[in-house]
C-alpha cells in the first residue's frame, strides 16, 4: 500500500492507503475525495481529474506525455508545472508519500 | 418473456406497479412530470412495454454506468423491437457487417478502439474546427434574413451537426439531407417501434447507408487526406491487432449518426427552453458569456438522450430492488437530469445555476461521449450567433411542440419563430 495525501481546495488534507495498480484517480473516486471528477472515467477525454503534484514525486514520476499535456491544457484550473491528470498516475512506491493537491475548479 | 410472472410479484395499486403501468417509453409527452412522480416512491420500475428495469435517481443511474464489471454496454445498440429473421438474413446476404465499436463494447475492445479514435477525437482537434462550424452557421442564418416566420430546426439545426460530421470526414460533396434522412430511419430501427413492413424497408436503406461509409473509407485508402478515416487508417498501419478495417468502417458509420443526430436535438431543445422564457434569451443577448453555462442548464434539463441501456451481468440489487441476471436495464438520463439530490429545485430551467455542468446528458465513465466537446462547441456558436443575429427573436405562439418517438432520442421536430420578433 502507499501513502498518497489528497489536498482539497480548502485546504483540509485527506490521507490514504492506496492499492497499488489503481490509478490516483480510481482511488479517488473509490474514496469519495471531493473535486476529482473524473468524467470520462479515465479514457483522457475529459481534463477533470486534474491535480498538482508535489515537486519531489513529480520528478520520480516525470511529466505527462503529449497527449495528456494536449488535455492539460484545456484543464479549467490553470495548469502549472506541476499539474498531472491523475488517472494517467498509477500508484506504486515512486509516488510514496505524495501530496496532491486539488485544483478550485475541473471545469 | 418473463413479463406476466414479474409484474404479478408487484401488488397493484403499489407505487411500482403504478409506475410499471404508467410509463410510456415511446412518448416523449409528460415525460418528466412521470418521472418527477416517480422518483420518490418508485425509483427502481419495471417497464412491462419494452421488458426493462427502468432507474430513475441520478446515484442509481452513476452506479450502474460507472460499474463495468457487473453491467455490460452490449446491448447500448441493440434494436429494442428485435429484427425479424427475414430482415437478418437480407442484410448478412448483402454484406452488412458492421461490428459494435465503442458505445456498445465491453472491456477490453472498448479500451483499444476508444483510445485509438481518441488520436483523433478530442479537444485539441475538435478546436481546428471553429472558425468553419462558425461559418456555416452564419452562412444558415444569412439565410433566413428575409423570411416572417422561420422552422429553426429545417433553416439551422437539422443540417448543421451533419455538415461538421462531413467536416471531420473530409467530405465535400455529399448532400447532408441524405444522411438525416439514413439517420432517422436507422434510428427509428433501433430505438423506435417499427412494423415488420417498415423495418424491410428501412433495411435497404440502412445498407445504401453502410455502403456509403465503406466506400468512403475506400476512397481513403487510396487518397489519404487530413481527416478521421485517413486518420484511422494510418494508424492502423495494415496491422489488424491495431484495428481492423471493418472496424475502421464500423467507426465510420458510427459517427455518420451518433455525430449529428444527438447534437441536432440538442441544440432544438436549447433553443425551445431558452425562446420559451423571454427573459432568458434576452440575458445571453445582453450577456454573451452566460452562454456556455446556459448551454450546460439546456443540456442537463432537456437532454436529447433521455434514456440509455446496459444489461445486467449478475444477480444485483439497485436501490433495494432484487435484479436478475441477464435483465436489461433502461438508465433514464433525463430523470436524473432532474434529481433533486443534486439539482435544487430541479424542474426549473436556470441559465444562471451554479451546478448545471454536473449533468450527465453526456453520460460519465468510460463510455462518456467522446463527442461531448465537439456538441458543446456547436452549440455554444449557435447560441453566439443566433442571439446576436436575432436579438428580438420570439417562438410563434400556439404551435405544439412534437417530439420523435424513440426511447432514447428526444428533441423537437420543427421550432418555429419570428426571428425579428
Amino acid at each position: 500500500m502507499t501513502k498518497l495525501t489528497f489536498i482539497l481546495p480548502d485546504g483540509t488534507e485527506r490521507e490514504l492507503e492506496a492499492k497499488p495498480g489503481l490509478s490516483v484517480m480510481e482511488t479517488a473516486v473509490q474514496n469519495n475525495i471531493e473535486g476529482i471528477v473524473a468524467e470520462c472515467g479515465g479514457s483522457m477525454s475529459c481534463a477533470t481529474c486534474h491535480v498538482f503534484l508535489d515537486e519531489a514525486s513529480l520528478e520520480r514520476i516525470g511529466g505527462p506525455g503529449e497527449t495528456e499535456s494536449d488535455m492539460l491544457d484545456f484543464a479549467a484550473t490553470e495548469r502549472r508545472p506541476t499539474s498531472r491528470l491523475s488517472c494517467q498516475i498509477k500508484v506504486g512506491p515512486e509516488i510514496e508519500g505524495a501530496l496532491i493537491s486539488i485544483p478550485e475548479r475541473q471545469y | 418473456m418473463q413479463t406476466g410472472s414479474l409484474l404479478d410479484s408487484i401488488p397493484v395499486g403499489c407505487p411500482m406497479h403504478n409506475a410499471s403501468m404508467g410509463h410510456r417509453p415511446f412518448e416523449h409527452e409528460g415525460m418528466y412530470r412521470f418521472f418527477a412522480e416517480v422518483r420518490p416512491e418508485a425509483p427502481v420500475f419495471y417497464s412491462p412495454e419494452i421488458d426493462y428495469w427502468v432507474l430513475t435517481r441520478r446515484e442509481d443511474v452513476l452506479s450502474v454506468i460507472r460499474d463495468y464489471d457487473r453491467f455490460s454496454a452490449v446491448i447500448a445498440t441493440q434494436p429494442v423491437c428485435p429484427w425479424p429473421d427475414d430482415m437478418m438474413a437480407f442484410l448478412k446476404e448483402q454484406n452488412f457487417t458492421n461490428e459494435a465499436v465503442q458505445v456498445a463494447c465491453d472491456r477490453p475492445r472498448h479500451t483499444r478502439i476508444r483510445d485509438l479514435a481518441g488520436g483523433f477525437l478530442n479537444m485539441r482537434r475538435f478546436q481546428i474546427y471553429e472558425p468553419a462550424i462558425r461559418k456555416l452557421v452564419q452562412g444558415h442564418i444569412s439565410r433566413m434574413q428575409v423570411k416572417e416566420t422561420v422552422d429553426l430546426v429545417d433553416a439551422l439545426t437539422y443540417e448543421l451537426p451533419a455538415q461538421v460530421v462531413f467536416l471531420l470526414l473530409g467530405e465535400e460533396s455529399f448532400d447532408p439531407r441524405k444522411i438525416k434522412s439514413w439517420g432517422d430511419l436507422r434510428i427509428n430501427l433501433i430505438w423506435g417501434r417499427p412494423s415488420h413492413e417498415e423495418q424491410m424497408d428501412a433495411a435497404r436503406d440502412l445498407l445504401d447507408f453502410w455502403h456509403y461509409a465503406t466506400d468512403l473509407v475506400e476512397q481513403r485508402k487510396k487518397y489519404p487526406r487530413d481527416d478521421y478515416p485517413s486518420f484511422l487508417l494510418a494508424t492502423r498501419n495494415g496491422d489488424d491487432s491495431v484495428l481492423t478495417e471493418n472496424e475502421i468502417k464500423s467507426l465510420v458509420f458510427g459517427l455518420l449518426l451518433a455525430g449529428h443526430e444527438t447534437t441536432t436535438n440538442a441544440a432544438g431543445n436549447i433553443l425551445l427552453e431558452l425562446l420559451r422564457r423571454p427573459q432568458a434569451w434576452k440575458a445571453l443577448v445582453d450577456d454573451p458569456t452566460y452562454i456556455p453555462n446556459a448551454v450546460e442548464e439546456g443540456l442537463r434539463y432537456a437532454s436529447s438522450v433521455v434514456a440509455w441501456r446496459r444489461l445486467a451481468k449478475e444477480d444485483v440489487e439497485i436501490g433495494g430492488v432484487q435484479i436478475g441476471k441477464g435483465s436489461k436495464l433502461l438508465l433514464s438520463l433525463g430523470s436524473a437530469n432532474r434529481d433533486v439530490s443534486q439539482f435544487e429545485d430541479g424542474e426549473t430551467f436556470d441559465i444562471a445555476r451554479g451546478n448545471a455542468r454536473s449533468h450527465i446528458a453526456f453520460g460519465n465513465g468510460i463510455h462518456h461521449c467522446i463527442g461531448a466537446p465537439l456538441a458543446r462547441l456547436e452549440l455554444r456558436i449557435v447560441l453566439e450567433e443566433l442571439t446576436a443575429a436575432y436579438p428580438n427573436m420570439k417562438l410563434v405562439e400556439g404551435e405544439e411542440i412534437h417530439f420523435t418517438a424513440t426511447i432514447s432520442f428526444r428533441g423537437p421536430d420543427r421550432l418555429l419563430v419570428r426571428p425579428e420578433g
